[in-house]
């Protein structure tokens, strides 16, 4: 054996080593992603499943409201109204948007006992008021949890190798459940 | 000689490293509750958290289920719902894992505002109007007159008494929410239990004395260190080490069940 054949030997050795090295490391932030991806999928599930439970609570609540408070036509159609558009929604941003609508009209929807102080002597009114509170704040568990999953995925793709694994996986960033500020806010009971 | 007295010193050592431990504790929320009822706010009457801690005790021994009550003097700009599903869920983890049986009765004095967090696992058996309904008839009336001692009993003994009767078990000598009007007083009927264990402890305690007086020396240290507060039912010296003591979170989640309120 020569002397160059032996360098040579070397070179194509650390050349191969290198290789199996960066192959592995692209493996590993591939299957990284993938997960990272799935989460994001997975915490989407539970804020579906979460704000699903508030659309089938509606109609109950509806009913219950609408033997004391005949005169609320407007908001009662308002109600239905951004139900059927949650429903028609095909992907997450419009479910979002969708949902968005949905809270404000129906905290005045709660804000009628107010009014209709009959209500708060009404113990299915209370207990369906009970269910969709609870639900409201499942709805804001699973959403912090979904954006703080989220959040990860888009930081991560952010970063230089991060944005090269998303693009062999196929994985584009997820989109934040926001909850705009104005809708967080009470709104007013208008008379 | 000098191996004998090294020991010993290490032994003070230890006793006083304890002493300081415990002596630095601070008044927030703790990492692990070490009891079931964390009293922070100094709300809940002694006879009342002896009995509460024994009774959670029971609940988790039969059914695993993790119930664990808070009071806080105050809110620091945190919402009580925020706080409370922090607390179960990402610190003390309450209920066991993969269970996900787990309660927290968390009460913020100066906000006048209480939640009862629920697992995921019990979501069924405790649902929300259920919550809602238990804490406005039983908790709200003695808060309102300012009974925060006899409001949480009320509340507690209304969720054991479901968590247990779900799961097909008894509560030794709980009284039924219905009849409930004064915790406090008359003769606690001694459970059986507690007794058992009383006695065995007495028994150990009796060998160690005979065979080893230094290992007896030791075990006082450690039962000190479990039971400060002696929440052993039926008043026996020693041997409080367990009785009523938490064991600690067992990794239960919650999703945001349950529900909140005011006084």
């Amino acid at each position: 054996m020569t002397k160059q054949m032996k360098t040579i030997l070397i070179v194509v050795g650390i050349v191969v080593l290198i290789g199996v090295m960066a192959f592995g490391k692209i493996i590993a932030g591939y299957n990284q992603i993938i997960a990272m991806d799935e989460d994001v999928k997975g915490k989407w599930a539970q804020v579906e499943n979460q704000l699903k439970r508030r659309y089938d609570l509606i109609p109950n609540l509806v009913e219950t409201v609408k033997g004391y408070a005949r005169h609320e036509k407007e908001l009662f159609e308002n109600i239905a109204q951004a139900r059927t558009l949650y429903f028609q929604a095909k992907d997450v941003k419009d479910k979002i948007n969708a949902s968005n609508q949905l809270e404000g009209v129906l905290s005045r929807l709660l804000l009628l006992q107010e009014r209709y102080p009959v209500l708060k002597a009404n113990e299915s009114f209370l207990k369906l008021q009970d269910s969709l509170e609870g639900t409201e704040n499942r709805i804001s568990v699973e959403r912090k949890r979904y954006n703080e999953s989220v959040q990860t995925l888009n930081t991560y793709i952010r970063t230089f190798f991060g944005r090269f694994y998303a693009m062999i996986a196929g994985v584009s960033s997820a989109a934040y459940y926001d909850v705009p500020e104005a809708e967080q806010a009470v709104p007013a009971v208008k008379f | 000689m000098v191996f004998k007295n090294r020991r010993l010193s290490l032994i003070t050592g230890v006793f006083i490293l304890f002493l300081v431990v415990s002596a630095v504790q601070p008044a927030d929320i703790p990492e692990t509750p070490s009891r079931y009822v964390v009293d922070l706010a100094g709300v809940v009457d002694d006879a009342t958290e002896t009995k509460l801690n024994g009774y959670l005790q029971e609940l988790e021994q039969k059914t695993t289920a993790q119930l664990v009550i808070l009071t806080i003097n105050q809110l620091e700009g945190e919402s009580i719902e925020d706080l409370s599903i922090r607390i179960a869920h990402d610190k003390w983890k309450l209920g066991q894992k993969g269970k996900d049986n787990g309660v927290l009765l968390l009460i913020a004095l100066k906000d006048r505002k209480y939640r009862i967090e629920v697992g995921y696992g019990l979501e069924g058996v405790l649902p929300d109007s259920l919550v809602g309904s238990l804490g406005r008839d039983l908790l709200v009336p003695y808060f309102r007159k300012g009974d925060y001692s006899n409001g949480i009993f009320a509340a507690a003994i209304a969720l054991v008494d479901t968590i247990a009767k779900d799961a097909g078990v008894k509560i030794e000598g709980m009284p039924s929410i219905k009849y409930h009007t004064q915790p406090s007083g008359k003769g606690q009927p001694i459970d059986p239990i507690s007794t058992i264990v009383g006695i065995i402890f007495l028994i150990i305690i009796g060998i160690l004395f005979i065979k080893n007086p230094r290992a007896f020396l030791l075990f006082l240290l450690f039962s000190s260190m479990g039971g400060r507060r002696g929440s052993w039912g039926s008043g026996g010296g020693f041997g409080g080490g367990g009785f009523g003591s938490f064991g600690g979170g067992g990794g239960g989640g919650f999703g945001g069940g349950g529900a909140s309120g005011g006084w």
